[in-house]
């Protein structure tokens, strides 16, 4: 750790990023997440010293794939985008998890659909987690609720992309990413493979170091292909052990729990803590990654009331239901178009509940 | 402490720098700060409002209710003072600001912060005279620490420092 410094989500984030050895950024500037493009571009002329490289692609479809081929030579390599631009990811993405490629994408959700409004939202959250492209494949999503999470995620999210040899997301917000705070900045990243060391193309050439690896996605009949989605699965299997993170507050005595995620649950937070002033026993439960979801964090909670709060018209809300005993006790508050409630309205939600 | 404030005006009157700095100070006072800037997709002369919360946890960025509300235009006004606390502050600036809102609070500070600037000879520091009057509702935050931020925010413009430092302390030793 650092100084602390005053700072923009967008901006820490990209410094962490550069710290922890990214040293290609391809992006397309789109708002709300232009500042991290920026950030690269100006560090690529005042450190020379670093090689950063940034590139501004034509669109986010070839973005996406700049950075698939990037990251198959040992690089770590990123974009930052927003709703739009990551639609257009898809096809690059579903690619990238099946070619075992470990991409790191920053989110910067916006209210959708289509182009929608430039505002926070956490409208992106199935299309993160469920995939998002075709096919049967995941994403590990991380999803910080400040900045100071924000860069220490984006600095671990190149490990964990490069362990599980998959693409990793990181799901910002209009909220984070325009939010200033202060942050202590990670230093820099020095255990970093060198790119011949690491699980890719360039490496897997050398016989000595592993067996061949290619890079290839296409099957060769229903065999072939069933095997290979099952060696991805395993993949995935292996990320959902081992990936599952979420912080709980004030579970012992609570008769109502928040769920929420993002930014947006530190307005739950102070939210709880208002109702708690008002005798409310209120607890929460944060999920950090998306996918894998923590189911788990809501075992030993049957007959408590949970409070689903998201800036979509429900998305969260169907995991939570997956992993509580009786959906009936699961109760959603959602918010579209930019709008973020404040605390104060959140509580009179909580106020709402009727305690079994 | 936890302070929850809200600052707005329209775009190009500073606001955004008022915040910046103030949130400087409070840093290296030892708090943790969040500033939230909320900006329309027009720039100049369209409105500009910020949330700032002083605490020592990890609070929501976004304010149910401001202590301390700055209010540069009429507009700003209209659309936000239904945010102040009952038991909050409202700091009005009497220059650009006619009306007498309909509001329940403690109290209303009327400040010229315009005409102040101008006697200084330069109105573009309304937002360091308006600093230096918000600080005195800060006193958890020292004088001298802000100043430094005052100079630091404009380290990149030397011969500004000496005229906002002066616009800084004409705001903090008005009296309303």
């Amino acid at each position: 750790m650092g100084e602390k410094v005053f700072m923009q989500g967008n901006e820490a984030m990209a410094e962490a990023a550069i710290r922890a050895g990214c040293k290609l950024f391809f992006g397309y500037p789109i708002t709300p997440s232009s500042e991290v493009p920026e950030y690269y571009s100006k560090a690529m002329r005042e450190r020379p010293e670093e090689n950063i490289m940034f590139i501004q692609g034509e669109t986010e479809t070839s973005v996406f794939n700049m950075i698939a081929g990037a990251v198959s030579m040992g690089h770590r390599a990123m974009t930052a985008t927003a709703g739009p631009g990551f639609s257009l990811g898809q096809e690059a993405m579903s690619f990238m998890s099946a070619a075992d490629l470990p991409a790191v994408i920053v989110e910067v959700m916006r209210p959708g659909p289509a182009d929608g409004e430039i505002l926070p939202s956490q409208g992106d959250y199935f299309q993160a987690t469920r995939g998002g492209g075709h096919g049967d494949y995941n994403n590990l999503v991380l999803a910080p609720y400040s900045i100071q999470e924000l860069v220490e995620i984006t600095q671990e999210s190149f490990e964990l992309a490069e362990k599980y040899h998959n693409p990793v997301v990181i799901l910002s917000d209009a909220m984070l990413a325009k939010l200033h705070e202060s942050v202590e900045l990670p230093g820099y990243v020095t255990n970093e493979p060198a790119p011949e060391d690491k699980y890719n193309a360039l490496g897997g050439f050398d016989p000595a170091k592993r067996d061949k690896h290619v890079v290839a996605t296409c099957g060769r009949g229903a065999v072939h292909w069933h095997a290979f989605n099952e060696r991805l699965q395993a993949k995935f299997k292996k990320i959902a052990e081992n990936e599952v993170r979420y912080e709980t507050y004030n579970l012992e005595d609570a008769d109502i729990v928040l769920v929420a995620f993002g930014c947006y649950s530190r307005v739950c937070i102070s939210a709880m803590k208002m109702a708690r002033e008002a005798g409310i026993k209120v607890g929460m439960i944060r999920p950090i990654s998306l996918w894998p979801f923590p189911e788990k964090a809501f075992e030993g909670l049957d007959g408590k009331q949970f409070l689903v709060c998201e800036l979509n018209a429900g998305q969260m809300v169907q995991d939570v239901k997956l992993s509580v005993k009786n959906k009936d006790d699961v109760h959603f508050y959602g918010m579209l178009g930019g709008i973020v409630p404040t605390p104060k309205e959140i509580f009179e939600q909580i106020k709402k509940i009727e305690v079994k | 402490m936890k302070l929850e404030m809200l600052f707005s005006g329209i775009g190009g009157q500073g606001i955004m720098r008022l915040g910046e700095i103030l949130c400087d100070a409070a840093i290296k006072s030892g708090y943790l700060v969040t500033f939230s800037p909320f900006y329309g997709q027009e720039k100049r002369g369209g409105r500009t409002m910020c949330n700032i919360v002083i605490s020592e946890e990890v609070e929501s960025p976004i304010i149910s209710e401001a202590q301390v509300m700055l209010i540069m235009d009429e507009r700003s006004l209209a659309d936000y003072s239904y945010q102040l606390s009952p038991e909050g502050t409202l700091i009005l600036n009497s220059s650009m600001i006619e009306s007498t809102p309909d509001v329940k609070c403690k109290r209303i500070d009327r400040v010229p912060f315009y005409g102040m600037a101008q006697e200084l000879g330069n109105t573009k520091t309304a937002n360091m005279v308006a600093l230096g009057y918000v600080m005195k509702y800060l006193p958890e935050i020292d004088k001298d620490v802000v100043i430094e931020c005052v100079k630091a925010g404009f380290a990149g413009k030397p011969k500004l420092i000496p005229l906002n430092v002066k616009a800084f302390e004409a705001g903090y030793n008005y009296e309303a």
